[in-house]
């Protein structure tokens, strides 16, 4: 069965070239160009993915996720986006996306990556892992939840993996895992990247902004 | 309506709006005349009465109760004073200056025209009336002071700021408009000239982007100091050499010093190689910087090589880039082997500076 996806993106061109890229393999049910269209589009829709853009013109991506999830939290966000701001691409996440990867993507490797969040797993492009370890950086320990402040050494390793452009297969044969348990490592980042306390995070980006 | 000397205001106004219909008019803050209608209250409520007064005039015109409302406003206001001839030429000259700037048509907006003449009057006004408060209208002297202050240099001092925003403004929209014609605007003549080849125009576009967004997004001036900077730049210099696209992912950054300049130059022709020899469709570099070490991975999918099949004498691998890291105090590590691929990893100490 093909999966339902909403486009949410306010350029028609960039609309256009994904419609053309994955209509084939998936089914584009509605679009939409600002966040006041998408929260009612996707409400009444009730699509698998929403391949959602950072920047919208009335709003970020993550009024859209806020405006959805209480009605529709089965819905499941793919962010998609140009921006090289790490702290919009991390807010966006932090709202409640599955992953983020950037609009240079191939139709391929993004047919794989809406499936992937369709089931629930996450998506890491490697920009957003390498932003994701900055935030997380080792040695620096963020205070409060221990468990939840900071990331394993596995999951670090996964992550570095992913930032320097393997694929989780090819990590899984590297470190020798499942594919399953590499999926679950990366899971398991957005997980503490959600829940992680928002003070600390937010001192981050201050700084980045800073360098 | 334009006769008046001014309207109420409708939308700034907490009793009936003559407060923030003087402020308009005057193009000043709403506040500072609110301050001084409290001031002048406090003397025997004149405040209230002229308040009331001007309220009447900006109603219905009625010209004839307003003046006599002025009139006992000016004169409770003498009476706080200690009726006196100083007081009274004070008051005079500074409800003349008053006058005298709305008259005008005085706006104190930039630009506009400013009465000199009720300027004067209403300093001369506070002057004669701080020269005489020493002594009996001691609760005056402070708002006299303030109401002259406020009058007369507040407006300067606004329409300063108001001016320098205005030019900032201006000089950056003229920086956005030079940035957009030397680079946007180009390659968008240069993609219309290759449009039948598609290779190339992808290779332009990409490039684009690459620079708007780090001008976008990236810190300024110090940006061209910085390791991340210095391995965009490579990297898009490298597409645009080849046509490969190089993907880039940073966690960190560190200013450039020789050390990492060497890294970056190493990184460069590592992904030069790749692009030239591998046959791989996409180029990964990844750059960490940790907290004792910078690492630098560049990776393709493509063909891969058989190290011992290459002559020592090779200078790409051999000496540009893992000669390089060695002078440099790092190290170099080619992981490849036929078929899967190559990914080159360069690490560096960090210096302690």
């Amino acid at each position: 069965m093909k999966r339902r996806v909403v486009l949410v993106d306010d350029h028609e061109l960039f609309r256009a070239g994904v419609r053309g890229e994955i209509a084939a393999s998936v089914d584009i049910v509605g679009e939409a160009g600002t966040v006041a269209e998408a929260v009612p589009l996707i409400r009444e829709l009730d699509p698998d993915v929403v391949l959602l853009d950072v920047h919208l013109p009335d709003g970020g991506g993550e009024g859209v996720i806020a405006g959805v999830t209480q009605e529709r939290p089965a819905v499941k966000f793919l962010a998609l986006s140009v921006s090289d701001a790490a702290e919009d691409v991390i807010g966006v996440i932090r709202a409640g996306a599955r992953g983020y990867v950037t609009k240079t993507i191939s139709g391929s490797e993004l047919e794989v990556a809406i499936e992937r969040v369709a089931q629930g797993d996450a998506v890491f492009s490697p920009r957003l892992a390498g932003f994701v370890l900055d935030a997380f950086r080792e040695g620096e320990p963020l205070g409060g939840d221990a468990e939840l402040e900071n990331l394993t050494p596995r999951e670090r390793e996964v992550l570095q993996l992913i930032a320097r452009g393997y694929r989780y297969k090819e990590i899984a044969t590297r470190l020798h895992l499942s594919i399953k348990t590499v999926e679950a490592h990366v899971s398991s980042v957005l997980r503490k990247l959600q829940l992680t306390s928002r003070h600390e995070l937010s001192r981050w980006a201050q700084e980045r902004r800073l360098v | 309506m334009s006769s008046l000397l001014f309207e109420r205001s409708s939308d700034d106004r907490l009793i009936a709006g003559v407060c923030g219909g003087i402020a308009a008019r005057l193009a000043v803050d709403a506040t500072l005349v609110r301050l001084v209608f409290a001031i002048l209250a406090l003397a025997g409520g004149a405040g209230i009465l002229v308040y009331l007064a001007l309220w009447i005039y900006a109603r219905g015109r009625r010209a004839l109760p307003a003046a006599i409302l002025f009139a006992v406003a000016s004169a409770a206001i003498l009476f706080a004073l200690g009726l006196s001839g100083t007081a009274l030429l004070g008051a005079t000259l500074l409800v003349a200056g008053f006058v005298t700037v709305l008259a005008a048509g005085g706006s104190l907006r930039p630009g506009g025209s400013v009465p000199r003449l009720g300027v004067v009057l209403l300093v001369a006004g506070a002057v004669i009336f701080l020269g005489r408060s020493g002594a009996s209208g001691g609760f005056l002297a402070p708002g006299a002071v303030a109401g002259a202050l406020v009058l007369v240099v507040g407006p300067w001092l606004w329409q300063l700021t108001t001016e320098r925003t205005e030019r900032i403004r201006l000089q950056e929209r003229a920086e956005v408009a030079a940035r957009i014609h030397d680079s946007v605007l180009q390659t968008l003549a240069l993609i219309q000239r290759h449009a039948g080849d598609p290779v190339r125009v992808s290779t332009i576009a990409r490039r684009q982007e690459r620079e708007l967004r780090r001008w976008l997004y990236g810190s300024g001036v110090s940006d061209a100091e910085s390791l991340v900077a210095a391995l965009a730049d490579a990297a898009a210099d490298v597409e645009e050499l080849h046509g490969v696209p190089v993907e880039l992912a940073t966690a960190g950054d560190t200013r450039l010093d020789d050390g990492t300049r060497q890294l970056v130059l190493a990184a460069r022709e590592a992904m030069t190689n790749a692009a030239k020899f591998s046959g791989a469709v996409e180029i990964a570099v990844y750059a960490e910087v940790g907290a004792d070490t910078v690492s630098v991975f560049v990776r393709d999918r493509g063909a891969g090589f058989d190290r011992t099949a290459v002559a020592p004498d090779r200078r790409g691998i051999a000496e540009s880039i893992e000669g390089r890291l060695k002078r440099a105090g790092g190290t170099a590590t080619i992981v490849t082997a036929p078929g899967s691929g190559t990914e080159v990893e360069l690490r560096l100490p960090r210096s302690k500076s």
